[in-house]
């Protein structure tokens, strides 16, 4: 087998809050992306999406800070480096990262060429100014952006376009992992469409060699992504093909997440809406034992008190409960 | 452009708005103040003359020069009409001295005094503000009271407090003056070594206080800045700190700048009374001068000379601005 572009073994990383409280926002996260391959991460806001996000890049500043675990980019275990070491030589270069606010990631009083200009130069002090502005147009249009937005400042742009730019920016140096916060969330549905297209082209071109998609929308990331993980309170609880997770989730809550959709996408079945009672649990003290035990409706106290191992069916799926996935079918067939 | 045509035609309209508002006030104010100045100088040029249709022809000589005796607005207009041409009249207190002429003589010790010392205040204040708001810790807890007590301190009690510990105390700079008293102004380097050594009171003084006030701004502004999210994804495309901090910089500054244009009044108002504690040749002294002796076409000629200035300085700071800060040219598009 080829080295994974991306590998995490058991990441864990909290938030300290400025009343030195622990936020437990990542919790034992492991996960594997191959080349070529997009992964998709689902869950309900506040579960730590976005957390796992800044935490796999393996760069912390407070408050979130690093407990434990292994990022192995291409082959490199990057958690042992030195964070400068890091931001150095992996930031934008080998891992590159598409914030959850894109509209506002952008510095509103510099040209997007010079913010190109010192990312590019952040890895690469020799390239000229000359290089750097070609290469920039040269990606802008091929990805169907105008080069003349290279000359611009965000405020002249459009939130569309600005999402676009932000994305073809993060990739300017063809990262091997792309990690995409809610990428498409703000926009409409025509600009969504853009960007999704999009990011098949920087695949297809080769402009990035993997991808972890991060959104709340499930059914979503049934076009986009070959693997799907669903979080929950900072743990994955379910992960197998998009295929599968979207018409065929085990786990309670990734059943509830798929019922909870209030457009289903074309091509994914009418769902009645349910939403999922209660609310995510707070990640200062996580309840012992399933996290998800207070909000299922199969909980029993077992449940409650000791924590579900990780079961795993099929050719690659996995799913953190008790119960078997004999006993999931039949409960949720008894809907 | 269009956009900044707009900006600019607004920005100008404003100027010349306050510029009149500015010019019939200068004009009004020093007339509304109580006592006869050419009662004072005719009681002066009348020493011994005991005849009171003497003393009233006098008088009478002098309210016709200066011009009193017609109506106001006649008195208004042949004012506009001269101040055109450079012409203030002629100073009461220091009669028969033009009031051009005084000014000429002050207004450079004012302007080489205090454009370098609020730009250069301003450039320090903002750079220290910006450090605190990045190192934080013990270099933030230890600048950030002192920036705090400087910009709460008035500028003459500033000037004080120099003027006490270096000029009583250690005796290390003169106290008064721009120039040693017993020198005569030339380019000899004894008279240009005395002009710097009376020079750095005054200058640190109203250097302290811009210091001071600009850094708590630009500290808080800082703050906000460096939590924005453009700082976090620059960080995470892995751009080093000090480029960051640039960044964080220059968008602190922006408004720190509109800051400047709004407070430069402000400022060089202070600057004028730390004139007056160090008795500076500038156009403070001459201003203090003219308001104890009622001295009113020299008062309103400073003042409308330093008005002007103000307006001025601050309608070019608002251009560099609109220059500087792409948002303004988007935000008049809309
Ligand atoms: N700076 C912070 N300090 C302390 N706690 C934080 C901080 N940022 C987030 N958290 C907490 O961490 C948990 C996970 O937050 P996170 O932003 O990762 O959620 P998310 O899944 O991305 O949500 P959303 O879909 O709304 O973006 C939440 O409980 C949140 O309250
Ligand atoms: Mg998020």
């Amino acid at each position: 087998m080829t080295t994974p572009m991306l590998e995490v073994k058991g990441l864990s990383t909290k938030y300290v809050t400025r009343f030195k409280e622990n936020v437990y926002a990542v919790d034992n996260v492991s996960l594997s992306l191959e080349e070529g391959q997009s992964l998709g991460i689902a869950g309900e806001s506040g579960c730590g999406k976005s957390t796992l996000a800044l935490s796999l890049m393996g760069y912390y500043f407070p408050p979130l800070h690093y407990m434990k675990g292994d990022i192995i980019v291409d082959g490199k275990n990057i958690s042992g480096l030195a964070p400068d070491e890091v931001r150095r030589s992996i930031l934008g270069n080998e891992i590159a990262y598409i914030p959850q606010s894109a509209m506002n990631a952008l510095n509103p009083t510099q040209k997007i060429i010079n913010f190109i200009e010192d990312v590019i130069h952040a890895h690469n002090p020799d390239m000229s100014k000359m290089e750097i502005y070609q290469l920039a147009a040269e990606r802008f249009e091929t990805l169907g952006l105008s080069a003349d937005v290279l000359k611009m400042h965000s405020v002249e742009l459009s939130g569309g376009m600005k999402q676009r730019t932000v994305i073809a920016v993060s990739t300017i140096l063809s990262p091997k992992v792309l990690i995409a916060d809610e990428p498409s969330s703000a926009l409409d549905v025509t600009s969504q469409k853009m960007v999704i297209k999009m990011f098949r082209e920087l695949m297809d071109k080769g402009f990035i060699k993997s991808m972890i998609f991060i959104t709340h929308e499930l059914p979503l990331l049934y076009n986009v992504t070959d693997r799907i993980m669903v979080m929950y309170a900072g743990r994955i609880v379910e992960s197998g093909t998009a295929e599968e997770m979207v018409f065929d989730p085990v786990h309670p809550y990734s059943k509830g997440l798929m019922n909870s959709i209030i457009v289903p996408e074309s091509g994914v079945r009418d769902n009645k809406l349910t939403a999922i009672p209660g609310t995510p649990p707070n990640l200062k003290k996580p309840p012992s034992g399933c996290r998800f035990a207070a909000r299922c409706r199969l909980a029993t106290d077992e449940c409650r008190k000791s924590e579900p191992k990780v079961q795993h069916f099929g050719s690659n799926r996995n799913y953190r409960c008790r119960l078997t996935e004999a006993q999931l079918r039949e409960e949720h067939s008894n809907d | 452009m269009k956009g900044y045509r707009k900006y600019f035609g607004k920005k100008i309209i404003w100027l010349i708005i306050t510029f009149i508002a500015a010019v019939l006030l200068n004009f009004i104010l020093p007339r509304l103040l109580p006592g006869d100045p050419v009662a004072v100088i005719t009681a002066r040029t009348a020493q011994g003359v005991s005849e009171a249709s003497a003393v009233k022809q006098i008088y009478e000589d002098y309210a016709s020069k200066f011009g009193i005796n017609k109506p106001m607005h006649v008195q208004f207009f042949s004012y506009c009409k001269n101040a055109l041409k450079g012409d203030f009249g002629l100073s009461f207190s220091q009669y028969p001295r033009p009031v051009s002429d005084i000014i000429h003589d002050a207004i450079w010790w004012t302007i080489c005094l205090q454009f370098p010392a609020i730009v250069i205040g301003w450039f320090i204040g903002n750079f220290l503000g910006v450090l605190a708001a990045y190192i934080r810790k013990g270099f933030d807890k230890i600048l950030m009271p002192i920036f705090l007590f400087f910009s709460s301190i008035p500028a003459f009690g500033m000037a004080i407090i120099l003027l006490v510990i270096f000029g009583i105390h250690f005796k290390i700079a003169p106290t008064s003056g721009g120039y040693g008293f017993d020198l005569i102004p030339s380019f000899s380097f004894k008279f240009i070594g005395s002009v710097i050594s009376h020079y750095h009171l005054p200058f640190w003084s109203i250097v302290l206080i811009s210091i001071g006030a600009q850094a708590v701004g630009m500290r808080s502004m800082s703050i906000y800045e460096l939590n924005a999210d453009y700082v976090k994804y620059s960080r995470f495309m892995g751009i080093c700190d000090r480029k960051i901090v640039g960044y964080v910089f220059r968008n602190a500054m922006l408004p720190q700048i509109t800051g400047l244009a709004l407070s430069v009044g402000t400022m060089v108002g202070g600057a004028l009374v730390s004139e007056i504690v160090f008795s500076y040749p500038g156009l403070g002294t001459v201003i203090y001068q003219a308001v104890t002796m009622s001295d009113y076409p020299l008062l309103s000629a400073t003042t409308l000379i330093i008005t002007i200035m103000v307006l001025i300085v601050s309608f070019g700071i608002d251009i560099i601005y609109a220059f500087i800060d792409p948002r303004i040219k988007a935000a008049q598009f809309d």
